[in-house]
């Protein structure tokens, strides 16, 4: 049958029961992570064309305003897992509560979404293989339609599908972007980064079932145990909440270079270093530091990039910044296609005089700074 | 004692991007042309790998999935101090999406035996979605540390440390387990000039070579071909679209002292807001 065919096509799947979107909301020491809220503006607006509802699966202990909060943000019903246990992500009684609750549902959900940290990295592979369903790593778009399956290997497969959830993300290295898809089985689950999806306003008069789920625990769960969890109060590494991150790339041409990132951003309040994908795999600088699709999503108010091509890879995830500031040898550098502001020059130049002429600004009232020369 | 008898490391071969041969001018990848190099995260695995052999005894066997050239990696494994390399390799594996490529993997450390430790990279440079080790951990139903960046081995246990948001997570973990490795932490050691002269000796002697590398298939390792490969995917690359340029906006500051280049952004732009006074 041809493209142009006037027949209505019934799509294969047009018969099976559709489920719920669930996201998984991640709370750490029993603060919800934003990117929960995120996944449910993302979930909602999937749920809403599915014409299902939108569900969250929250885990931990003393949960507190957690489901008010994940209803008021876009959530139909919660469930809910509170367990002293809990209270501490570990894989497998996560793993084992979260899959038991989706094998007791009398449809599984349709779509299940989990941010892109390492809690949701660490547990959405184990629950996909558990389920042997699909998962796409780092989405940066979802949505929902429909997918004319024609070739492959396996001829069983062929035909219409008929709402696929389509999880869209950047490919390697490469300026094209992959929409991957997986109807054959459900849940079909995605990650997703934190600061790629936009929460909606929260409307605290809407309301929504709350479910506590049960909490059964096989003791070969306790195989691994956290001893203790350190957050850095170190601003260095704060990529999310700083005003300025100044970022360092391969063009520094050795780990030295970081000396030289780190002065600058000492210049500025509220400040943090950022790397890109190249340097980390280098090991000039820890993977916590690394920015892009593989590392974090950052959107500060400067961004300074230095020696950093520009590849898709780090673009994800910075681009949003609402001034970038880049400094490069290579005029064609595909940054300089999206920065605000590029500098072309020696970095071992550029830097130091910035360095300076910020230093000196610090003694000198603002007001006194002249603006372009 | 420590206990530990077989350890295993998963590695892969990527595509170089950081050279330029096999880079298109649009920026995409022929793969045919562009070089080969272990994953840089893997490499951290291996590293791992080694060190426990060092500090607490066993034998560390690499294991890679790809077409033949890939047994190059394995050499590079076995010249750092691997005892052992095997290759699995099969038509029948192209297309593999994570899940089959995790269910083709397992099939492996099963036809390998017992692992008290299994390392992975936390993830790889061409796929970048760090799902294939916990898949693996899960089929065999082992608990798993990611993120790992640094560990030891006390009283038959794993002692790691990974990297949480905005810090990290000290763990302790029953053995047999898998672990992604995050850093750089255990620096490889050079090769030495016996692993350089071992492997002249595999590449002329080929008998000698088949003792330490052993190419293996779907049917060695008893794996079902209908969960392998494109078949055994749930997932499919269903359309690309060229990601449109923004802008062209930028404002370029060039062909001027150094001096008065920055004199524009530190003084032209809000950056001096943000100045710490």
């Amino acid at each position: 049958m041809s493209e142009e065919s006037p027949e209505i096509v019934k799509p294969i799947n047009a018969d099976q029961p559709v489920g719920e979107v669930l996201v998984f909301a991640e709370q750490c020491l029993g603060e919800l992570q934003p990117v929960g809220l995120e996944l449910l503006g993302a979930g909602r607006i999937l749920a809403d064309k599915l014409k299902r509802p939108l569900t969250a699966i929250v885990l931990g202990h003393n949960l507190g305003d957690i489901p008010k909060t994940l209803i008021a943000h876009g959530a139909d019903k919660v469930y809910i897992a509170d367990h002293p246990d809990l209270e501490q992500y570990r894989t497998l009684p996560y793993r084992r509560v979260i899959c038991k609750w989706i094998e007791q549902m009398a449809v599984e959900p349709h779509t299940m979404l989990l941010g892109s940290t390492t809690t949701g990295r660490d547990l959405a592979p184990r629950i996909a293989a558990h389920f042997t369903t699909g998962l796409t790593a780092d989405t940066t778009e979802l949505d929902i339609g429909d997918y004319d399956h024609k070739g492959g290997s396996d001829p069983s497969k062929i035909g219409l599908y008929a709402h696929c959830l389509y999880a869209i993300r950047p490919s390697f290295g490469e300026s094209l972007k992959a929409r991957i898809l997986g109807p054959w089985k459900n849940p079909q689950m995605a990650t997703t980064r934190p600061g790629v999806m936009v929460p909606l306003k929260p409307d605290w008069e809407r309301t929504g079932e709350v479910i506590t789920i049960p909490v059964d625990i096989d003791s070969s769960d306790y195989r691994l145990a956290v001893k203790e969890t350190f957050r850095e109060v170190n601003q260095t590494v704060n990529l999310a909440q700083a005003d300025v991150i100044v970022a360092g790339g391969y063009g520094l041409g050795n780990p030295e270079g970081f000396e030289l990132i780190r002065k600058l951003a000492d210049c500025f309040d509220n400040s943090a270093v950022g790397a890109s994908r190249k340097v980390v795999d280098a090991g000039w600088i820890p993977y916590n530091h690394q920015i892009g699709q593989t590392g974090k999503t950052v959107r500060p108010k400067v961004y300074i990039a230095c020696g950093i091509s520009g590849a898709i890879q780090h673009r994800v995830g910075m681009q949003n910044s609402d001034l970038i500031i880049a400094i490069n040898k290579d005029p064609d550098a595909p940054i300089f296609k999206f920065a605000h502001h590029g500098i072309v020059g020696d970095l071992y130049q550029v830097l130091p005089e910035m360095i300076r002429q910020l230093q000196s600004s610090q003694s000198s009232s603002p007001k006194e700074v002249s603006s372009v020369v | 004692m420590s206990g530990i008898s077989d350890i295993l490391v998963l590695i892969k071969q990527v595509p170089d991007t950081s050279s330029k041969a096999g880079l298109n001018p649009d920026g995409t990848i022929d793969r045919a042309k562009a070089k080969r190099m272990l994953n840089p995260f893997d490499r951290y695995a291996l590293q791992a790998a080694l060190h426990v052999k060092k500090m607490y005894g066993g034998r560390v066997t690499a294991l890679t999935m790809g077409p033949p050239p890939a047994v190059e990696i394995l050499l590079e494994a076995i010249a750092h101090g691997a005892d052992q390399g095997y290759l699995l390799s099969d038509r029948r594996l192209a297309a593999s999406d994570t899940l089959a490529t995790a269910y083709a993997l397992h099939k492996c450390v099963l036809y390998l035996g017992k692992m008290d430790l299994i390392f992975t990279g936390l993830q790889t440079t061409d796929g970048d979605t760090a799902q294939v080790g916990p898949q693996i951990a899960e089929r065999l139903d082992l608990p798993q540390v990611t993120y790992c960046e640094d560990f030891s081995i006390e009283e038959g246990k794993l002692h790691a440390r990974r990297i949480v948001e905005g810090g990290h997570q000290d763990v302790i973990c029953n053995l047999p387990a898998l672990v992604t490795v995050a850093n750089a932490y255990h620096q490889l050691e050079y090769k030495t000039l016996r692993g350089a002269r071992l492997i002249q000796e595999l590449n002329r002697d080929e008998a000698l070579k088949n003792q330490y590398i052993h190419t293996i298939t779907l049917d060695d390792v008893s794996a079902d071909p209908e969960l392998c490969g494109l078949k055994g995917s749930p997932t499919i690359v269903a359309h690309t679209d060229k990601v449109g340029q923004i802008g062209g906006q930028c404002v370029m500051h060039q062909g001027k002292s150094i001096e008065a280049l920055v004199k524009e952004i530190t003084g032209g732009t809000q950056i001096k807001e943000f100045v710490r006074q």
